[in-house]
């Protein structure tokens, strides 16, 4: 690797980080490469067409430091949806051993009940213990070029996931065989002001296996931090997940996230995108359908306020017949807050019989604050049924008004009207305990107590 | 209970004079049918007592219990026993029955300083005026008016009442739109709700739902005013000769 200095890493202050050793041989090639794409990407402005609302300046204007390891106890408790959950944690961006579920050297594993078998370890040793499992997947979830038409559907380029292949050291690796009972929940604590953290998640659900994950982002609130996660998730045939990925840092924190998602033929992926924290959050999930008979769901609530910043980018793409994908994402702004979405469908030229829906629905609650929504349909087969809808409202008086004149106080109303808004999506997630506490924490977030 | 006075509103956004000087008294326990021609302002004159904020009341006053309306928000008149039962009912998706109804039940408790009701004694409370109304209890757990039929929508408002016990319900045409048998059905809510302590007014354009809900005054309004006041065989009389002979009179007497 380089040692001399790049441009777009010294942007951020962390020079130091590029220089840190790499691990085996062909990780190291793999971050080779990462690094000469990111040297090329930069860090974008926003006249780069993918970074138009979201001006980096904020993140860029700070010194960041390469992440330290973080403590080994906390004082507050760290979060958790269900108490019968296996839960792993990651601090700063390494898997800690003590606070995740087995506290043994060993992995976590064979608590799923029912023959399922789940292994939970740190991905900075299953480089080298479970090569062959990782090394065909690490770095390679992501959409591949096809021609149409005439054209070439490409994939888009990831600046910061290619800096977190740069720079990770470690993270999570986690392999899903048979059924799994238990809800799997995956923390990500970051703690230590100015620094910056890069985990690297690999999920691999087996064939024909059936999972109920919760990805959880917290920050402890002593200062800013910046994670820069990338989730890899690869779904084998037949395999079932259910993937909710919850954001909840402090408003301090920036949080620049890639997620990608492989899906095999028979799969069924259904993902959650649910974002309440952070100062500037940005995730770009990418799903891609890497054969027949799939069905997806990417859907996401948003609730910014303050002087938030979400922006959410989706893409899937339908390269294969008969699939099926489900888009409902549901934003809440208030304040002067500022929420993007970008929601990108490639259906390619072999994707007959597709049915894809999108919908983004947007509730403005000031004046002040802003949604910049745009839907984007790219479709190259002929035989498909595609389509997608975008609402930007207010809440309305007259709802708010039959609240009221039944005794419900005007704040509490608003809020019930926002929550029974974004609850749509939240209605779908099948894990009872994980619906409850997000919430839950929805209520928390609009301040009103309705216990 | 209630003493309206001189009450003149308009509509806020375009300043039309919709109620012009109207004056109408309800004691504890009695039934006021209000009856008029469409555009006279029966349904302004509901939603100006509810405190809907598209009206805006320019002169006159509203009294319950000697106490003016006017500066309370539309949540502190349901506290102090304000109730309308919508002409169009509002669909909440998302939000349950059960859960709004306990939702106000416990912002009026706690507005009256009283302890709020648990999950426990709610459901019996409700489970109760279910029976009370003979009314099917999959209601409950439904999203508020969602999906609902014009009758079931209806009847989910006199079930809120029966629920949330106000002492003054005004009725905003709460016949329209339903066949005789709905019609029965809610009124006969209505009538195992009357009591000595609470007062009724029951806006309508047509005299049947007066056969089930007998009143104890009949008022018409016209352009903004009651322009007549009876018994209820005022409102027979309506039904027989329409509404214009009165305008006539009226005419006659200005």
């Amino acid at each position: 690797m380089s040692t001399a200095v790049e441009p777009s890493i010294s942007l951020l202050g962390l020079e130091a980080w590029a220089e840190r050793p790499a691990g085996p041989g062909w990780l190291r090639e793999l971050k080779a490469l990462a690094l000469e794409s990111h040297r090329a990407l930069g860090i974008p402005t926003t006249k780069h067409e993918e970074w138009k609302y979201t001006p980096l300046r904020g993140l860029t204007e700070r010194r960041w430091t390469p992440g330290e390891p973080g403590p080994a106890v906390f004082q507050q408790e760290l979060p958790r949806h269900e108490p019968n959950s296996v839960r792993v944690v990651l601090v700063n961006g390494r898997f800690d051993r003590n606070l995740s579920e087995s506290g043994t050297p060993s992995p976590v594993t064979g608590e799923g009940a029912g023959g399922g078998g789940l292994t939970a370890k740190s991905l900075r040793d299953a480089l080298t213990e479970d090569e062959a499992l990782v090394r065909p997947w690490l770095g390679q979830v992501r959409p591949r070029t096809t021609q149409a038409v005439g054209r070439e559907i490409k994939p888009d380029s990831h600046t910061f996931a290619e800096l977190n292949t740069v720079v990770f050291e470690d993270g999570l690796f986690l392999r899903l065989q048979g059924e799994i009972a238990p809800l799997v929940e995956i923390v990500h604590v970051s703690t230590g002001e100015g620094q910056a953290f890069a985990p690297r998640v690999l999920i691999l659900a087996e064939e024909g296996s059936r999972a109920r994950i919760v990805e959880t982002y917290v920050s402890d609130g002593t200062g800013p931090t910046f994670i820069l996660p990338v989730t890899e998730v690869i779904v084998k045939e037949g395999a079932h997940l259910e993937h909710v990925r919850v954001q909840d840092e402090s408003p301090e924190s920036f949080h620049i996230a890639n997620w990608q998602t492989h899906q095999a033929p028979r799969s069924e992926y259904h993902s959650y995108n649910v974002c309440y924290g952070a100062a500037l959050a940005r995730v770009d999930q990418g799903i891609w359908l890497d054969g027949e008979d799939t069905v997806t769901r990417l859907d996401g609530v948003v609730c910014a306020s303050g002087d938030q910043h979400i922006d959410n980018h989706t893409r899937l793409d339908h390269a294969f017949p008969n699939g099926n994908s489900f888009e409902i994402y549901k934003q809440v702004v208030d304040d002067r807050a500022t929420v993007v979405f970008n929601g990108k469908i490639f259906v390619h030229q072999d994707a007959q019989k597709t049915d894809a829906k999108q919908t983004n629905q947007a509730l403005l609650l000031s004046p002040t604050a802003t949604i910049d929504s745009k839907p984007q349909l790219e479709i190259f087969a002929d035989d498909v049924k595609c389509t997608h809808g975008a609402t930007v409202g207010q809440l309305e008086d007259l709802p708010l008004f039959y609240m009221r004149s039944r005794g419900v106080p005007k704040q509490q109303a608003e809020a019930v009207l926002v929550y029974a808004f974004a609850a749509e999506v939240l209605e779908l997630i099948t894990h009872e305990g994980v619906r409850q506490s997000l919430e839950k924490r929805l209520y928390e977030k609009l301040g009103v107590d309705l216990t | 209970m209630l003493q309206i006075h001189d009450l003149h509103a308009q509509v806020a956004d375009d300043r039309r004079e919709i109620l012009k000087g109207l004056s109408l008294t309800v004691q504890a326990g009695e039934v006021h049918a209000v009856m008029g021609p469409n555009g006279s302002g029966k349904s302004t004159l509901a939603n100006v007592v509810a405190g809907r904020e598209t009206y805006e009341v320019t002169r006159g006053d509203i009294l319950l219990d000697g106490e003016s309306l006017l500066e309370s928000e539309p949540d502190e008149r349901a506290h102090r026993g304000v109730f309308m039962a919508f002409q169009y009912p509002v669909e909440i998706p998302g939000v349950s029955n059960t859960y709004f109804l306990r939702a106000a039940l416990n912002a009026r408790l706690k507005a009256e300083g009283k302890e709020e009701m648990d999950a426990m004694s709610f459901l019996k409370h409700i489970r109760a005026k279910v029976q009370l109304l003979g009314l099917s209890n999959d209601m409950l757990s439904r999203s508020v008016n969602e999906g609902f039929s014009g009758g079931e929508k209806k009847r989910n408002e006199i079930f809120q009442m029966a629920v949330l016990e106000p002492r003054l319900c005004v009725l905003d045409e709460t016949d329209s739109g339903l066949d005789i048998d709905a019609l029965q059905t809610v009124a006969n809510g209505v009538n195992a709700l009357r009591s000595p302590d609470r007062a009724f007014i029951v806006v309508t354009h047509y005299q049947r739902l007066l056969n089930f809900i007998v009143p104890d005054f009949v008022h018409v309004l016209m352009d903004g005013r009651i322009v007549k006041s009876g018994g209820k065989e005022l409102a027979l009389e309506l039904e027989d000769k329409g509404y214009g002979w009165i305008e006539a009179e009226v005419g006659a007497t200005a």
